[in-house]
């Protein structure tokens, strides 16, 4: 099944002013976040007539921003629960979207969140098909596709 | 008026309920909450709502699971699914279970308020 059409960019852009009132302006496509950066990723899987993943990854201190916006609270005061939820919504939104791309019947798995500095998150025989990377207020947010293949 | 938000994420119940307190159709209702189907299935029994805004995509109870488990129970409320996915399947499911809206995901209070026009 063909995934061209799905701008992950425009997804994200949509995500991100609507809930959030944040501007995503297209970064460099290579961009990735440093390795001492702390990275919060939201990942959502997607199953049935298309396979694989959706992950949305942005610094800690951007995830901490969202946070403070989704709650209507100060950035210095949102705990990592809500953190891990804010970042797991923002996958989810961005997984939903995608998922009503595609063609077929599929299902979206809720979404699951992971911090930490320099890794990399791989899905089991899965393979990047899109990657798009925005500037939010300098900071880098980096949402991916994966389709499982095999 | 009496609002149930039911959605897994607490940072959408805080987006859904900042959404709703801005628009004057709604304006003084009480904001009730529910973290998952299930959960919500007793709330909406217990607190007689007259309307649900719920997720489809929940752990424990989904939302149309929710919404065919008050329609089996004879439970009769104002039902609207806020979702990050929006399929001509999925509307067609809410549809037939008597649910008067599907706003996707991401919404804006205008969005909401127009979804909300055709259903109270």
């Amino acid at each position: 099944m063909t995934t061209t059409t799905i701008d992950l960019q425009q997804i994200g852009a949509e995500i991100w002013a609507a809930i959030l009132g944040l501007d995503l302006q297209p970064a460099d496509a290579v961009a990735q976040h440093d390795s001492d950066v702390v990275v919060v990723t939201g990942v959502v899987q997607i199953t049935g007539d298309w396979a694989g993943a959706v992950t949305v990854q942005v610094s800690e201190g951007l995830a901490r921003t969202a946070t403070a916006l989704m709650f209507g609270s100060d950035p210095a005061d949102v705990t990592e629960e809500e953190i891990t939820d804010t970042v797991g919504e923002l996958a989810n939104m961005t997984g939903g979207n995608v998922k009503s791309l595609l063609a077929g019947n599929c299902q979206l798995s809720l979404p699951s969140v992971t911090t930490g500095r320099d890794y990399q998150v791989h899905i089991s025989g899965a393979e990047v098909v899109e990657r798009a990377t925005a500037c939010c207020d300098g900071e880098l947010v980096v949402m991916t596709m994966l389709e499982r293949r095999h | 008026m009496k609002i149930l938000v039911v959605d897994d994420s607490k940072a959408m119940r805080a987006i859904v309920k900042r959404a709703l307190s801005g628009l004057d159709r709604v304006a003084g209702a009480t904001i009730i909450e529910a973290a998952d189907g299930k959960e919500a299935f007793g709330t909406v029994q217990a607190e007689q709502p007259d309307l649900v805004l719920s997720d489809w995509n929940m752990p424990e109870m989904t939302g149309i699971e929710l919404l065919q488990a008050l329609n089996e129970a004879g439970v009769s409320v104002t039902f609207g699914f806020v979702t990050s996915e929006s399929t001509p399947e999925m509307h067609e499911l809410a549809k037939s279970n008597g649910a008067k809206f599907l706003v996707s995901k991401p919404f804006t209070p205008e969005s909401i308020d127009a979804a909300l026009a055709g259903a109270i």
